[in-house]
């Protein structure tokens, strides 16, 4: 393999585990903090990838533009969400085992409405547009140029996250909910505030994920499925509630995708992936970081 | 050709559903106007029934090359006063309203048996329409056989249903041997001397490949590469990589859509710029057009028609565009609609009885907007094996001759 | 306790001689309402009393589907469900003996990527080895045969629910749900009696699997890997309540039946009004039908006892 071909590889394995690093993290918002199993988190990024899409295609702006349009909606509608479902459902939950299944339950009830919904407005056929993608080369190594543009917002982002988490206090708010939800309480934090703003961000970060992805992939309703499968892979495989966990879970598998595809077969991917992933959980049970 | 607005908010697919609901909600028994007036409210109407995929992995692929076109053909049937049936008393035919039942299968296998059952078995509908897909039609073809409804199915392609030789079962698109011979005629006459083939893991993808390996090797062109990938794929880059280092004269992908454009768009980020550059499913739909905009020209995938092909074509083009806002796709949309016809002209010869019609349909070749259509066990054995080519926003049939409406492009300037 | 006794012989008489009356499409829908009552059933089986969130039904469902589909012709319809049970079973045990020390969360991730891996594994042996994916299945049995072996897996499932209930190991696993270490210092072994529970399970979602196979007549991975096997499976149950026997049967009947003529008479709205029940029933059933107190005195009149199972804390 020469030089150039393994940074060739190595910056697509990159670009691959940013785009999964950027929808695990948001479901580590919801999952690992508040143990909220929002299966359906992959159908809200998938509305704010239909939402970018409907907006680009009827001002032919920038979809750039519409970015933070579409996690704020996104995050307007967490809050709605927490407020009308979840908010009850952690009362109602005596064990985290308990919220856990029944967030499942409403997971799938979501699924199926958000997933239906888009059917009903944008229809069942497949969706795209182009923008960005003329090839950028430097010293052998192509990517488009809207690939870089999803990695550099995803490493921004995810800096952004775990530096707002050391330093400002809603973050230490947040690490210490973490820690130990009782203790948090017992120093004054709000947690009562706070699920809310958890959640709410997390689905911010899908409805971002999904307008930078819409970009890239082509849009129909159930894309959402798959990356709800790797973001729950990458987060268990970075630990729980683990921020630079993700990260560090995404770009792994990422790399393992593409040096792996190369070096064998594409169909082998998936058996890949998950061999990396039995194997951390078998030598470190709580995820790659966890204390 | 005017390029289709696709600036809308709401397409104007959303309207005729909330409208197609609504009308649904209005037909509750009973509510059927009674026009005793009209000749064709006299006659009850024609019980039309089937299931497809409106939700699920397969419909984008149904609601693009299928249903579409059901709703379509039974708007114009009716508009026209309705069916003409040939009537069992008099010889003379009567026309008579279509009423469509149709309900989502899901995209799975099981509901789709059990709706069939329902329609065939306990309904008793007078016709069915086939599901999307070749699993479905697999499990669907067997009962319909059962049942003896005669089964014009326009997305089934394996050369093993072909083999179950059910004789209610007609499959009207080019099956993978056909379609891959074609293609390797071309690229033998263009002495095309090494290829790479990626291909999807699903039996279509393995039909396809299994044909075209033995053909290419009969030729003497040597496969440089030939690697699978698994449905859902998100990156191909790394293979297409592979593939360029090789320098090959073709590539040969038996892809899906989604993989169709992501294959395509990373072939021309990485530069690589074959003579001949083949993409089976998804180059035929305008979304193709769509989303690769000038780089599409000279791509080539597997279509069989367009407005060229006939007049009819002209008029089909014409009416899906005006009712759906949407061109329809080149390659089994047009098949479909075949089907929809033969059905309309065997039920006017010979009404509906189910048995004639099966042996009707399978012993007189057909006029179609595709050209004519005769089968042969279940096979359609007039429409040969076609490679389509975008040239210019259309999508040009250029092999083989006799049905080709513009010649090929070749070898294929390098990406736009 | 004599009308209860009579009402079930009733209806159990009823299952069993539906396909000699019913109408094609009656017997299919009661052939999905059976399925679902020996897949929920089966599920409870493990997930409800140790708690441990399996998402791994389908891929084991799958398999035994993939046994029927390349042992029909050689080995007769009996012997074919066996080894669909049998073959997910063993799938189950080597996923035990991987994942079982895995508690909560971990386990349910690793399970629910099992059905992706299993997939594309099957794929790629298909395709290496046997040159192709798909399989026809050809000389299939009839409905009636299929639906009567169908109720036999859920009379199967039914059974064996209530004799692990209360079973020792119904205690074992009850105790381990509770506090896998507390259960170890009284002497539990948990990895042994979560892996049986576990193998049980998956047994009837394996031969459930083989049963079904033959309504489809060509099976390939995409199809008999379905996402919605398991979603419909863990819905049911958690919707029933998975601790009770009776929560998933009521759950399975309703649920299909609903589903079904929310299907036939709300076309493009039905899924979005399922969704919805759905989260309306979690937030207002959080316990699942076994959480209705009428229900349990009508199915369960005896006194009640120590329930393990009921709200802690």
């Amino acid at each position: 393999m020469t030089a150039s071909l393994f940074a060739d590889l190595a910056v697509a394995g990159l670009i691959t585990g940013g785009i999964y690093a950027l929808v695990a993290i948001g479901l580590n918002l919801q999952y690992g903090l508040l143990r909220i199993m929002n299966i359906a988190h992959g159908e809200f990024l998938m509305i704010g990838a239909y939402l970018t899409y409907a907006l680009r295609t009827a001002t032919g702006w920038s979809p750039l533009w519409f970015v933070p349009v579409s996690a704020l909606a996104m995050f307007a509608l967490g809050l709605l969400i927490h407020r009308l479902i979840f908010r009850r459902l952690a009362r109602l939950s005596l064990t985290v085992e308990e919220l856990e299944e029944r967030s499942l339950l409403i997971g799938f009830g979501l699924l199926f409405v958000l997933q239906n919904l888009a059917l009903l407005i944008w229809g069942a056929d497949l969706r795209g547009y182009d923008y960005l993608a003329q090839p950028l080369e430097y010293g052998g190594v192509i990517v488009t140029a809207n690939r870089v543009v999803v990695f550099g917002v995803v490493v921004a982002l995810s800096a952004a996250l775990v530096l707002g988490l050391r330093l400002t206090m809603i973050g230490k708010a947040v690490r210490a909910m973490l820690q130990s939800p009782l203790g948090a309480r017992l120093v004054g934090v709000d947690t009562r505030r706070l699920h809310p703003l958890c959640f709410a961000v997390g689905l911010a970060l899908a409805g971002f994920a999904g307008a930078l992805l819409s970009m890239i992939y082509e849009i129909a309703p159930n894309i959402g499925e798959s990356y709800t499968v790797t973001a729950l892979i990458v987060i268990t495989l970075g630990g729980l509630g683990h921020i630079t966990g993700s990260l560090v879970g995404a770009l792994i598998l990422g790399l393992v995708e593409s040096f792996g595809m190369y070096l064998t077969n594409p169909s082998l991917k998936t058996l890949l992936s998950y061999g990396v992933f039995v194997l951390v959980m078998l030598i470190r049970p709580k995820g790659l970081l966890a204390r | 050709m005017p390029r289709l607005s696709r600036v809308k908010l709401l397409p104007p697919l959303v309207a005729s559903r909330i409208a197609f609901v609504l009308a649904l909600a209005a037909l509750a028994p009973g509510a059927q106007p009674a026009r005793a007036a009209d000749e064709a409210a006299a006659a009850p109407p024609i019980k039309i029934g089937y299931a497809i995929s409106r939700t699920g992995p397969f419909a984008p692929g149904a609601q693009v090359t299928q249903e579409p076109n059901y709703l379509l053909w039974a708007d114009q049937v009716n508009a026209g006063g309705g069916l003409s049936v040939k009537g069992s008393a008099k010889g003379t035919a009567v026309k008579r309203k279509v009423e469509l039942i149709g309900y989502d299968d899901r995209s799975d296998v099981e509901t789709t048996v059990r709706t069939y059952e329902k329609l065939m078995g306990s309904d008793k509908v007078d016709l069915i329409l086939p599901p999307w897909g070749s699993g479905t039609n697999f499990a669907v073809a067997p009962l319909a056989n059962k049942y003896q409804y005669p089964m014009l199915a326009p997305t089934a392609l394996s050369r093993k249903l072909i083999d179950m030789k059910l004789p209610y079962f007609f499959a009207l698109l080019q099956q993978p041997d056909r379609m891959m011979g074609a293609l390797v005629d071309f690229l033998a006459a263009n002495k095309i001397k090494t290829v790479a083939i990626i291909y999807m893991d699903d039996l279509f993808g393995l039909e396809n490949v299994n044909a075209l390996v033995p053909l290419l090797k009969a030729k003497k062109i040597e496969i440089a590469e030939n690697k699978s990938y698994p449905l859902g794929v998100k990156d191909l880059s790394p293979v297409l990589k592979a593939i360029k280092a090789k320098n090959v004269d073709a590539f040969l992908g038996i892809t899906y859509p989604p993989d169709t454009i992501l294959a395509s768009k990373q072939a021309k980020e990485i530069g690589f710029n074959p003579k001949v550059f083949y993409s089976s499913v998804g180059t035929a739909f305008p979304l193709y057009k769509d989303v690769m905009g000038a780089s599409a020209e000279d791509v080539m995938g597997m279509g069989s028609w367009n407005t060229k092909t006939s007049a009819g074509a002209k008029t089909y083009f014409e009416a899906h565009v005006k009712k759906f806002n949407k061109e329809p796709d080149r390659w089994a949309s047009g098949h479909a609609w075949a089907g929809l016809q033969i059905l309309q002209q065997a039920v006017e010869k010979v009404g509906l009885d189910r048995k004639a019609l099966r042996d009707y349909i399978a012993a007189t070749e057909f006029k179609t907007i595709i050209g004519p259509i005769r089968f042969k066990g279940s096979e359609n054995a007039s429409t040969p094996g076609t490679i389509g080519q975008w040239q210019k926003g259309e999508f040009e049939v250029v092999w083989p001759d006799g049905h080709a409406t513009a010649p090929p492009v070749f070898p294929k300037p390098p990406w736009k | 306790m004599t009308a209860r006794r009579a009402l079930a012989a009733a209806a159990g008489a009823a299952v069993l001689t539906l396909p000699l009356y019913a109408s094609p499409f009656a017997l299919a829908l009661a052939l999905t309402c059976l399925l679902y009552v020996g897949l929920a059933v089966s599920w409870s089986l493990f997930s409800g009393p140790t708690r441990y969130l399996s998402l791994a039904t389908s891929a084991f469902f799958g398999l035994g589907a993939y046994g029927t589909a390349v042992g029909l012709g050689t080995l007769p319809w009996p012997l074919l469900i066996l080894a669909g049970a049998l073959v997910a079973a063993a799938l189950a045990w080597l996923i035990g003996l991987l994942t079982l020390r895995l508690r909560g969360a971990y386990f349910a991730v690793l399970t629910f990527g099992l059905s992706e891996v299993v997939r594309h594994a099957v794929t790629y042996v298909e395709k290496s080895v046997s040159g192709t994916v798909g399989r026809v299945l050809t000389d299939a049995p009839e409905v009636p045969t299929i639906y009567w072996t169908v109720a036999a897996i859920a009379g199967a499932a039914l059974v064996t629910f209530r004799l692990v209930q209360r079973s020792d190991l119904g205690v074992a696993l009850r105790a381990v749900g509770e506090d896998e270490e507390r259960a170890a210092t009284l002497g539990v072994d948990p990895r042994r009696v979560k892996t049986v529970a576990f193998c049980l399970s998956a047994a009837f979602a394996g031969a459930a699997g083989a049963a079904m196979a033959p309504r489809s007549t060509y099976i390939d991975p995409s199809s008999v890997f379905n996402p919605f096997i398991l979603f419909q499976t863990v819905l049911i149950a958690m919707v029933g309540g998975p601790s009770k026997l009776h929560g998933p049967v009521i759950a399975a009947l309703g649920f299909s039946l609903l589903a079904e003529a929310l299907r036939l008479n709300l076309p493009y709205l039905y899924l979005i009004a399922l969704g919805l029940l759905l989260i309306l029933s979690v937030l207002f059933l959080p316990a699942g039908l076994a959480g209705v107190s009428w229900l349990n005195r009508w199915f369960e009149p005896r006194p009640p006892r120590m329930q393990p199972d009921a709200p802690r804390r």
